[in-house]
C-alpha cells in the first residue's frame, strides 16, 4: 500500500486504518528523528520528538486542513518541538552560555582551500574517519543551517517545502542551503587536504 | 556571452549544483568552470560534500527502538477516538 495522495491518506488515517499509520510512520519516522538528532545533538531526545511529533498527528487528525501536506505539517511540528526542547535547555541554569547552540543566520564563506581531495583512493583517511569528521562538523554549523542542509541534502525535501516546513522565504532556504554547503566545504577541505597521500599531493 | 567573474560563480554555486540555474546564466557558468580550475575544484569537493552528508547521516532509529516506538504509537492511534 503506497500513498501518492494527501487527501486519500488523511482519509485513511481519520478512519483510524492501520495500514495508513504504517505508512506514514515508515515514510516519516526516520526523516524526522534525523532532524532531530541534527538540531538536539542527543538520541533520547530526538527519540522523544518524533513520539511527541506523531501524538500531535494524531491528536490533529480530525482538525487536520489540509493546507500543507501531512510531510510538510510533520516537519513543522518536528522542528518547532526541538526549538521547545533546546528553549527548555537555555532555561537550565547549569546549561552554560559556552554550550549554546550557534542560531545566527551563518556567514558567506569565501573559498580559500583548492586542494581537489574528491579522489578518496588518494586519501590516508578510511570512509569511517570521514563520516567521524563530518558528523562534528555538521554540528558545528549554526542551527538555521543545519535544518536546511539536513532537510535539502540528506531528506531530498525540495526548496518550497523546505521554506514551508520551517517558516522562512524560499530565499532564504536557498542562502541558508548555500552557507551550509560552502562553510562545510571550506572545513572539510581544510582537513582533507592534510590526509592527502603525498603521491596524491604532487597532482 | 557573458563572462562570469569567480564571485558570481560562487553566488550562483548552489544553483548549479541543483540544476536551478536560469538558461542564461547556465552559459556562462559552464565556461568558468572549464577555464577556471579553482572553480572547478569548489564544485567538485562541494558535491563531493553533498554527497557524503548523505551518506554519513542518513541512519535509521535504532532497530530495537523503532519497532517498540511503533508499537506504543500503533496503540494511541488505534485507541484515539474518530469524531
Amino acid at each position: 500500500m503506497s500513498y501518492h495522495d494527501d487527501d486519500q491518506l488523511l482519509a485513511d488515517l481519520r478512519k483510524r486504518d492501520p495500514a495508513a499509520f504504517r505508512w506514514v510512520f515508515e515514510a516519516y519516522a526516520d526523516k524526522i528523528y534525523r532532524l532531530a538528532l541534527s538540531l538536539l545533538e542527543n538520541e533520547t531526545e530526538a527519540d522523544g520528538v518524533v513520539q511527541d511529533t506523531f501524538v500531535k498527528l494524531i491528536e490533529h487528525l480530525d482538525r487536520f486542513e489540509g493546507r500543507s501536506k501531512i510531510g510538510t505539517w510533520l516537519y513543522r511540528v518536528a522542528h518547532n518541538l526541538c526549538y521547545d526542547r533546546l528553549r527548555v535547555r537555555q532555561r537550565d541554569e547549569h546549561w552554560l552560555a559556552s554550550n549554546q547552540p550557534d542560531n545566527g543566520d551563518g556567514e558567506n564563506i569565501i573559498p580559500a582551500t583548492f586542494v581537489d581531495w574528491t579522489n578518496t583512493p588518494d586519501l590516508l583517511v578510511d570512509e569511517q574517519e570521514i563520516q567521524a569528521i563530518l558528523v562534528d562538523l555538521i554540528q558545528s554549523l549554526p542551527l538555521k543551517l543545519r535544518a536546511v542542509l539536513l532537510l535539502r541534502d540528506v531528506e531530498g525535501v525540495s526548496t518550497a517545502e523546505c521554506a514551508a516546513a520551517l517558516n522562512i522565504s524560499a530565499s532564504s532556504a536557498k542562502v541558508r542551503l548555500h552557507r551550509a554547503r560552502l562553510q562545510l566545504r571550506e572545513k572539510l577541505s581544510l582537513i582533507m587536504a592534510d590526509t592527502l597521500k603525498p603521491e596524491g599531493k604532487t597532482r | 556571452m557573458k563572462d562570469l567573474t569567480c564571485e558570481e560563480l560562487l553566488h550562483y554555486l548552489s544553483d548549479f549544483i541543483d540544476n536551478q540555474l536560469e538558461e542564461a546564466l547556465s552559459e556562462p557558468a559552464r565556461h568558468h568552470l572549464a577555464t577556471c580550475q579553482n572553480c572547478r575544484v569548489v564544485l567538485d569537493t562541494t558535491q563531493k560534500t553533498i554527497d557524503l552528508v548523505g551518506e554519513t547521516i542518513r541512519r535509521s532509529i535504532p532497530a530495537g527502538r523503532r519497532q517498540q516506538l511503533f508499537n506504543d504509537l500503533e496503540q494511541t492511534f488505534l485507541n484515539s477516538e474518530k469524531m
